[in-house]
């Protein structure tokens, strides 16, 4: 979907001038820098330095379960309550609140899937220059310095990460607003002034006036009101037209963090930016604020559609996160003391052995809300992926047919053209599973509803895609145009259920429709409302295959400020300043909602979404917004997924061929076979650009996107059973290398390539014109198979692979097995019951593991156990499956039709055993200039407990 | 007709081994030797083709081997072995249609999904024979009418070959009427053609002719205009070679009132040098403009005023006092109105010759059977939409509020290279958002009416039309009809 300018050209003539005018690239003019934002800027201000905050021990209360202590500020007295936890599995929370706030301060609820359990806190010493208290095992000590406050994170006698070390701790106390006040005294001293005027006048001393001039007194108030006008933003900004009123006033807060003998950051999506994260210190630092941004520019560290504000740091000896809970505008600046050194500069530390500990310090800073973070100690990246799965909980389980391939446009003009665009897919053998539809399907831009002529009858072309087993998906944006005669607005208003302006009134801005107003989803009344809606006799013309996508959800507000919402309308008691993270959050999780609801509990919900922050991930999927139709947006595509994937977010991908702009067909292929290897697999184009269904680019182009979305369905079941993993631990299913080879430094910045799961390497041809890529396959003592050749290559080595326009440089791990349906069907659905073939990739020690996943694909049945878990190990020449949940029951028609062993020898004879007891010799056949041994029509099914030895 | 239902009703058991495969496949071979025989067969005939079929059935090989056409039987003759088609591998015979993919062509597995390049013949009795990808048999998905890509699946598949049958027969025998009608229409269309294109040329010649005649006109008028002003120039020369600045032409009296003459001029008009003197022959005629008589009114407007403003020649002022109406004199002014009159018509006549040139260069078909939508429009209205579609013209889109934007306008004939006038493109229409113009391309299709039948935007600013016309009629299509089949 497009951001604003581009769509709105339907709806408002007014901005056409301004479109007129943009170019190919965001106009950064519309959105602000550091500087823009005031206290982003009066942040940035304060330099690392002492501390005014110092710990009143004194206060210090430990209980089982928590610390609470309070800060106090030398300046200006105001105390804070900081609270440590300990929480179960190697969590440290540390909250920051006023002591005494003026009124409450918002706490972001319902993205913790829980209340973190905790465990207890031991004091290990006290004086009067701080505590040390236990975290358990490990040797893991806080320490907490009262003056100036700050907390170390130890293990043994590594730090392994400081709060406040560099002073720039801040909070923002709430105040009352000081200028009515202060305009009162000045104005008294003024009176007095005039009145001693008149005396000196009076006396006619000419000196009179200089003195005055020069009195210090009077220099002092100057003084005063210089500070009044640096302080200019505190109770109210503009930006543009814009004025933001601020009847809280200032609230920023402001906390730092150095993480000695690391010199890698990860995470703190969206960014369209490397993976590693780079230094600030010269520019802006990474903005964390939910927009709409118009044709987004790379690698910058400007704000985009989502927001998850949790970093990963490591290094060889271990991985840690911090999880700043916060859902105000958030800012986050980087700096290291090994960023402006050269490699002759380090080797030069090394050879003289003075070198410092390389070092990273982060800052975050908030524009309201308070400090509550989550210090997540690893050790190991799982370790860190199952610390913030613990408290923000895991990806969804999706559907399977979500896995398959999604065929999307803005827009498919009428159900004639679904029937046709689905039918080119049958023609040309191409399979899919979901068609999409953009708004231009409603009946003008007023979601639930149809076109009334050109999807007049949609239960009709519903069950024309369910017939060929397949699906569509409906988009349903949350900005509801007002109009008297539309059913969901009259709803809404009527409930009370809409945001609110500054003054009370429902707030309008502008979007697709024209004058839209936002329903309010941090009401849960509005969520529940808004999830009925779903129901099959709400959504006219909806069907159990129909699923939905929320885009516009930052929110999208085509007039107001930075192309959002103002930031000083109302939901109940907090300013739309402290949620606005969460709004994209909310919508996706009462959609998610709905469509579980229509089917009773029964089935699992598709919903995308574009914006998104912490704990998205349980609710569907996302992708990374309006990308554009070059080779820099493909590439950019693989840093993206892979942050949003270490911040839990594994359900992700990019519209296949760019949204804006045409792509050359070489570019669109490429781009196929790097989409049918990311999680979230759907084709989108803008609704200026030409058609770009896969079969327009000639036979030969037709063939070469057929195949890679072949090779997409035919790892289904791998891929499933990703998604299966990821739901239960949290990992991220698209990996960085490091994640699996974190003692390989070399591996630390790698994001032109990626894992699927363990057992697949990636390296997307996203190059134009090349010959040829070179891939880093990790592990020393790790071999990986070419999935198309069979080719051995050894690990821990760039390897140069000769291209053509038909490669896909994708490896197979030695020592994993990966289950794969070759028989390709027109939709994931038609291959349910298919047979599975097993590649077996033998590893050094010519051993090899893997697993098998199955379940209905669709229900939640598989939370009642309802589902086949088998792990499939090759050790010994004997290659066995046993079950991994004995305690689950379903069954299956599928069998194992094949297994292919990859560097295997030739055995003499092959010799299956069933449970039943039964033997019987199995044919095999030998590639020996591959060592490919296929074993031929073993029939087992595919739930069995079975054995195969090779002999 | 009882055989094969019986067969049918053991086939949703699950059984599919009984006598109806093999029945069936014969059918299927007898259909395809005897397909044209078939088509001419009555409802009683077939019965006794379906005893025939029966008849044949013992002689049938390979009746294990599902999914393949009769022209294909040879290959999976029941022998010991099976020789991959490709010649790549031989495998047991048992492991034709085992359900495991042993031929890199797919040639073993002709009735299971096992291969991925593998296919499957649909035989389709009643209806027509086609091939389906392997990977959709037994996918829950009924492709073939006859159901028999789902003998192993939860898919409830009717044989629907018989209904589709009739339906495509109705079909091919609706277009079949359709295109006789449409041929006939197209004759005539034809005819009407050569006699436009006849009278279009008629037209031409007549324009040029009328431009010769002009150009003649044209000619003549040139001399007189160049003449006249040689005159005027003279006149005006010796008027100032007279009088310096101070001559004056006294006009005495009056005469004619509508018009003046030379002789008028000669004896009314006084050069006034230094002494008054009556003009010149010469020098009369030059104030006329060359001409022998002007009217009244001309004169005044246009020498007159030259005259009497003129510093040169002064007029004496009681003496030209004009009487109402005024009167008389003439300049070389006049013929160059006329000229100009001429040369208009000369120009409008070109251009009306260059136009039915230009339309009468264009490719309207073989038969000249395009012409005459040549000045013609059609219109379609589409949501909201009024699209109109005016041949090797301009089609254009009017919306409810009344703006109208051009689609394009006429580009070229682009159909393809067997038949190029199955598709027209109109271009450089209206200029798009995101850069380019828009265009339509135009699809031609048989139908015995002219009409736009549909108008589609796939892509922004890229629109289809369908249009219908008689002279879109091939007779190609009636040879296609004959396929039909029982």
């Amino acid at each position: 979907m497009a951001s604003f300018t581009e769509r709105m050209v339907p709806v408002l003539v007014l901005w056409l001038a301004v479109c007129l005018a943009e170019t190919w690239a965001v106009d950064r003019g519309n959105f602000k820098t550091c500087d823009q934002s005031a206290f982003c800027k009066r942040q940035r201000a304060l330099k690392p330095g002492e501390s005014p905050y110092r710990a009143l021990l004194e206060t210090m209360e430990l209980t089982n379960t928590r610390l609470t202590l309070q800060l106090i500020n030398d300046n200006n007295k105001v105390r804070l309550l900081l609270e440590l936890y300990r929480l179960q599995g190697n969590i440290t929370r540390v909250k920051i609140n006023e002591l005494k706030p003026l009124k409450p301060r918002y706490e972001v609820p319902d993205v913790l899937i829980r209340e973190p359990p905790t465990e207890p806190l031991s004091l290990l010493s006290q004086d009067e220059n701080g505590v040390v208290l236990s975290l358990g095992s490990e040797s893991q000590r806080v320490i907490i310095s009262a003056r100036p406050f700050r907390l170390d994170i130890m293990e043994g006698s590594d730090v392994l990460m400081s709060l406040n070390s560099r002073g720039l701790l801040t909070f923002e106390h709430l105040r009352m607003r000081k200028d009515t006040f202060s305009y009162k005294v000045t104005s008294t001293v003024a009176s007095v002034w005039d009145n001693i005027k008149r005396v000196f006048s009076s006396q006619a001393d000419p000196e009179a006036e200089k003195k005055e001039e020069a009195d210090p007194a009077n220099q002092a108030e100057t003084t005063k009101e210089e500070e009044e006008k640096v302080e200019d933003g505190m109770w109210e900004e503009t930006f543009k037209s814009h004025s933001d009123s601020k009847p809280n006033g200032p609230s920023a807060i402001s906390l730092d963090f150095s993480l000695p003998g690391v010199e890698h950051v990860y995470g703190i999506p969206e960014h369209a930016d490397t993976l590693r994260l780079k230094t600030t210190e010269n520019g802006d630092p990474y903005r964390l604020y939910n927009l709409d941004v118009f044709q987004y520019e790379l690698y910058n560290p400007m704000a985009l559609y989502g927001a998850v504000p949790v970093m990963l740091a490591h290094n060889t000896q271990r991985t840690t996160g911090i999880f700043w809970l916060n859902a105000a505008e958030t800012w986050v600046d980087i700096s290291s003391n090994t960023a402006g050194k050269t490699v002759f500069g380090k080797m030069l530390d090394y050879v003289q052995g003075s070198s410092e500990t390389p070092q990273t310090d982060v800052r975050w800073i908030s524009e309201s809300g308070i400090i509550d973070v989550f210090l997540m100690l690893g050790p190991t990246p799982k370790d860190v992926f199952s610390q913030y799965a613990s408290l923000t909980g895991t990806q969804s389980f999706p559907p399977l047919a979500s896995l398959g391939y999604h065929q999307c446009r803005w827009n498919y003009n009428d159900q004639e053209d679904v029937q046709s665009v689905d039918a080119g897919f049958d023609e040309h053998d191409i399979p899919y599973d979901f068609i999409w539809l953009d708004i231009e399907h409603t009946d003008g831009k007023r979601y639930f509803t149809w076109d009334p002529h050109k999807f007049a009858t949609p239960k009709e072309m519903l069950q024309g895609l369910m017939d060929k087993k397949r699906k569509l998906v409906a988009i349903v944006d949350p900005h509801i145009k007002v109009d008297s005669n539309y059913k969901i607005h009259n709803e809404i208003r009527s409930k009370g259920f809409y945001i609110k302006n500054k003054d009370g009134g429902d707030y309008e801005g502008w979007c697709w429709p024209g004058s839209a107003s936002y329903p309010d989803f941090f009401r849960a009344d509005m969520r529940a409302w808004w999830a009925s809606m779903f129901a099959y006799d709400q959504y006219e013309g909806s069907m159990e295959n129909m699923y939905t996508w929320n885009d516009m959800n930052e929110p999208s507000v085509f007039n107001g400020p930075e192309v959002t919402m103002h930031k000083d309308t109302v939901h109940g008691a907090w300013e739309h300043r402290d949620v606005h993270n969460l709004y994209g959050f909310y919508v996706q999780m009462a959609t998610a909602e709905g469509l579980i609801q229509r089917s009773g509990g029964i089935e699992r919900p598709f919903v995308l979404t574009r914006a998104f922050f912490a704990g998205s991930q349980r609710y569907g999927a996302v992708w990374t917004g309006d990308n554009a139709a070059e080779w820099d947006h493909l590439k950019i595509s693989i840093p993206m997924c892979l942050s949003l994937g270490l911040v839990g977010i594994s359900f992700c991908g990019a519209d296949v061929g760019g949204f804006f702009k045409s792509p050359s067909t070489e570019l669109l292929v490429r781009w196929y076979q790097t989409g049918a290897y990311q999680p979230f697999f759907r084709a989108h184009a803008h609704l200026d650009t030409p058609r770009r269904e896969p079969w327009l680019f000639g036979p030969e182009n037709t063939a070469l996107i057929r195949e890679a979305v072949r090779q997409r369905y035919t790892l289904l079941p791998y891929w499933y059973q990703q998604f299966y993993h990821a739901h239960r631990t949290g990992e991220p299913i698209m990996r960085p290398l490091w994640v699996e080879y974190p003692q390989d430094p070399a591996t630390f910045a790698v994001d032109d390539e990626f894992l699927i799961g363990r057992d697949l390497l990636v390296h997307p041809v996203t190059e134009e014109g090349a010959r040829g890529v070179t891939a880093y396959l990790p592990g020393k003592d790790t071999v990986w198979f070419d999935i198309h050749t069979f080719q051995k290559h050894n690990g821990a080595q760039n390897l140069y692979i000769p291209v053509t326009m038909s490669s896909i440089p994708v490896f197979q791990r030695g020592g994993s097995i990966i289950p794969r349906k070759v028989r390709v069907r027109r939709s994931s659905t038609c291959m349910e019951h298919d047979p599975y073939t097993l590649y077996v990739a033998l590893n050094l020690q010519r051993t090899a593991e893997g697993e098998l996943y199955i379940d209905d694909g669709h229900t939640f049945n598989y939370e009642k156990k309802e589902f086949i878990h088998r792990r499939l190990s090759f050790a010994k020449n004997i290659l066995s499956s046993v079950n991994l949940a004995p305690d689950a029951q379903f069954t299956t028609r599928s069998w194992i039709e094949r297994v292919v062993i990859l560097g295997a020898s030739k055995p003499s004879k092959v010799t299956l055993q069933t449970a039943d007891g039964q033997d019987s010799q199995l044919e095999f056949d030998f590639d020996a200039s591959m060592s490919v041994l296929t074993l031929r029509k073993p029939g087992m099914n595919a739930g069995a407990d079975w054995t195969v030895m090779l002999q | 007709m009882r055989h094969v239902t019986a067969c049918f009703r053991k086939r949703k058991h699950g059984e599919f081994k009984c006598l109806s495969r093999s029945f069936k496949q014969v059918l299927a071979g007898f259909y395809e030797t005897g397909r044209r025989e078939f088509t001419v067969l009555d409802s009683d005939m077939r019965f006794q083709v379906i005893v025939a079929a029966v008849f044949w059935s013992g002689f049938v090989e390979s009746r294990k081997v599902r999914g393949i056409s009769s022209s294909y039987k040879r290959f999976y003759k029941e022998r010991k072995s099976f020789l991959c088609i490709d010649g790549s591998k031989i495998i047991p015979f048992e492991q034709v249609n085992d359900d495991y993919c042993d031929c890199e062509d797919g040639s073993d597995e002709p009735g299971t999904s096992a291969c991925p390049r593998g296919r499957f013949y649909c035989t389709n009795l009643g209806f027509r024979p086609h091939y389906i990808p392997s990977s959709r048999v037994n996918d829950g998905i009924c492709d073939c009418c006859d159901a028999s890509d789902e003998y192993n699946s939860p898919a409830h598949c009717q044989n629907t070959c018989w209904n589709l049958g009739q339906k495509e027969r109705a079909y091919v025998e609706g277009q079949m009427r359709t295109l006789d009608e449409g041929l006939r229409l197209k004759q005539q269309l034809i005819e009407e053609g050569v006699l436009l294109w006849r009278e279009k040329q008629a037209q031409l010649r007549e324009l040029q002719q009328v431009a010769e005649d002009l150009q003649i006109k044209l000619e003549e008028h040139r001399r007189r205009k160049h003449e006249a002003e040689r005159l005027k120039e003279q006149t005006l020369k010796a008027l100032e070679a007279g009088d310096s600045g101070k001559g004056r032409i006294l006009m005495r009296s009056c005469c004619n009132p509508y018009s003046i003459t030379v002789d008028e001029v000669k004896t009314k008009v006084v050069l006034v040098h230094d002494e008054e003197r009556l003009l010149s022959e010469d020098e009369a005629l030059g104030l006329l403009g060359g001409g022998h008589q002007i009217d009244l009114t001309k004169f005044r407007r246009t020498l007159w005023d030259v005259l009497t403003r003129g510093d040169s020649v002064k007029v004496r002022s009681i003496s030209l006092h004009f009487q109402h109406p005024p009167r008389c004199f003439f300049a070389a002014e006049w013929e160059a109105t006329n000229l100009k009159k001429v040369e208009e018509a000369y120009e409008t006549v070109n251009m009306e010759i260059s136009d039915l040139r230009k339309k009468l260069a264009i490719d309207y078909g073989t038969d000249w059977e395009f012409l005459f939508l040549n000045s013609q429009c059609y219109k379609l209205k589409v949501y909201e939409y009024i699209y109109t579609l005016c041949p090797f013209n301009q089609v254009t889109q009017k919306n409810t509020a009344g703006t109208e934007v051009s689609l394009g306008t006429w580009g070229m004939w682009a159909g393809t290279p067997k038949n190029q006038y199955s598709q027209m493109v109109y271009e450089n229409g209206e200029p798009c958002w995101q850069g380019g113009s828009r265009t339509t391309t135009v699809t031609l299709t048989c139908g015995t009416e002219t009409a736009l039948r549909s108008v589609k935007e796939p892509s922004k600013c890229q629109y289809i039309m369908d249009f219908q016309t008689p002279v879109a009629c091939q007779p190609v299509l009636k040879q296609r009809g004959i396929h039909s089949e029982l």
